[in-house]
């Protein structure tokens, strides 16, 4: 509604394009993803507290929680690909076509 | 796998879908759901073929983009209604963002991509798990958010869906691929009568989880992932072909089997509601799906295809696969059509 809000979003919307495209790496996507993340913390944040709901002042920090499990298994993925193929790169991912 | 961490990763799976579907605070539907992603990405991986780890990269990157868009949209429904309770969202823009999210995570069309590659890539009963039981829960939270759902945006998206699993399936010979292009229609025809009267969604649900359940558990008994594979089952069990022929045409909708109720169900609710031109287009490109059904049931079972040995059949040993619920899967899923009154108990 604000333009702080507005400024999350469009933070939110930045990361959202930075993950859907992504050129030769994959860690650059698993590193969008933590920017999304860290977006809806600080908006989650930020309604929270703007509007003193108080009880629910606990929900950032288990979003955070969650989001850590989300890039620890993506590192985990990353890493069984670099050791089939060496890198990252996402030309590589072309087994499962047609 | 080792047992022990084979239960577990099961039970938290199941435990995550019963998390998703009785809770009541956007929050637990969102652990539910990044629950259900984490525990399926190592049952996965069960065995860490380059295949099986480009199928779990596919998924996980996709149901954790749908997860934060899933997120921006309870925080935006936040932002103007200050409660947590799972009921209809109160902003245009969260409703329409959370039906892509779950989209994504059913594979709806057009965000359908990665659901033939990530299919292909894992063991048929993985396969199975994914086709099924991670349909519930994504499912469980359209249900509950339906009065709310833009009716242009999941029309267009499920009609979408029934076109692309229609057509997408008919270059196919892998059998995982076929039945993750069936999926997707099947998606389509469920999620295109939930504006209406979403119990027929679960309808539909329910008998695309036996029929599917039923498919898998057949091509799991000779381990068939090719078409030309499983034109060899004459030979090795000949019953086989008779069952795995009446699942296919109960999943292409014909209309002494049970497929035809929830496609018959579904097209009498839209004709009812004034949508003529819909249920016709959906009842015409049906007939896609069905054609590539029809194609794995004759090779299967309509003519007996040139095999590798010289005998007529093969030594018939006993199974040493467990075909778990496998006659009363097939009971269900091609005899159940009478009993459609009974139905009415998911009112």
């Amino acid at each position: 509604v604000s333009l702080i809000h507005i400024n999350i979003l469009i933070a939110f919307t930045i990361s959202l394009t930075g993950l859907l495209i992504y050129r030769s790496h994959l860690i650059s996507a698993l590193l969008c993803l933590e920017g999304i993340t860290l977006s809806l913390f600080i908006l989650a944040a930020l309604t929270i507290l703007n509007s003193h709901f108080t009880l629910a002042s606990m929900i950032p920090i288990i979003l955070l929680v969650f989001a850590a499990r989300e890039a620890a298994i993506g590192l985990a993925l990353l890493v069984i690909i670099s050791n089939t193929y060496g890198t990252d790169y996402v030309q590589n991912f072309n087994l499962l076509q047609c | 796998m080792n047992p022990f961490i084979s239960i577990m990763l099961l039970s938290t799976l199941v435990l995550s879908t019963m998390i998703v579907t009785i809770s009541s605070h956007w929050l637990f539907a969102w652990i539910g759901l990044e629950m259900n992603m984490m525990a399926i990405i190592p049952i996965m991986m069960k065995k860490p073929t380059p295949r099986a780890t480009e199928a779990s990269t596919k998924y996980f990157l996709t149901q954790a983009t749908a997860s934060a868009l899933l997120m921006l949209a309870i925080i935006i429904n936040l932002m103007y209604s200050s409660q947590w309770t799972i009921m209809k969202l109160f902003n245009p823009t969260a409703s329409i963002l959370m039906t892509m999210a779950l989209a994504i995570k059913l594979g709806l069309a057009p965000f359908h991509f990665w659901v033939p590659e990530v299919t292909q890539g894992i063991p048929l009963t993985t396969g199975l798990i994914l086709l099924t039981w991670q349909k519930l829960a994504p499912i469980s939270i359209l249900y509950q958010i339906s009065p709310s759902i833009n009716l242009h945006l999941m029309i267009t998206m499920s009609f979408l869906s029934i076109l692309i699993g229609g057509w997408g399936g008919l270059n196919q010979t892998q059998l995982r691929k076929i039945m993750a292009y069936s999926s997707i229609a099947h998606m389509g025809w469920m999620t295109t009568i939930l504006l209406y009267n979403p119990s027929l969604t679960m309808l539909n649900l329910l008998i695309y989880i036996i029929m599917t359940f039923t498919m898998f558990t057949l091509l799991a008994q000779n381990s068939t992932t090719t078409t030309l594979l499983l034109s060899q089952t004459w030979n090795t069990m000949p019953i086989m072909t008779t069952f795995t022929m009446l699942t296919l045409l109960s999943m292409g909708g014909l209309p002494p089997l049970t497929g035809f109720m929830p496609k018959w169900m579904i097209i009498q609710e839209l004709t009812k509601n004034e949508s003529l031109l819909l249920p016709t287009l959906m009842a015409i490109t049906a007939l896609l799906n069905l054609y590539f059904y029809m194609r794995l049931a004759y090779s299967t079972a309509l003519t007996l295809f040139p095999s590798t040995n010289n005998m007529k059949m093969k030594w018939q040993f006993y199974p040493t696969k467990q075909m778990t619920l496998l006659p009363t899967a097939i009971v269900l899923s091609t005899m159940l059509l009478p009993l459609t009154p009974m139905f009415f108990i998911l009112l």
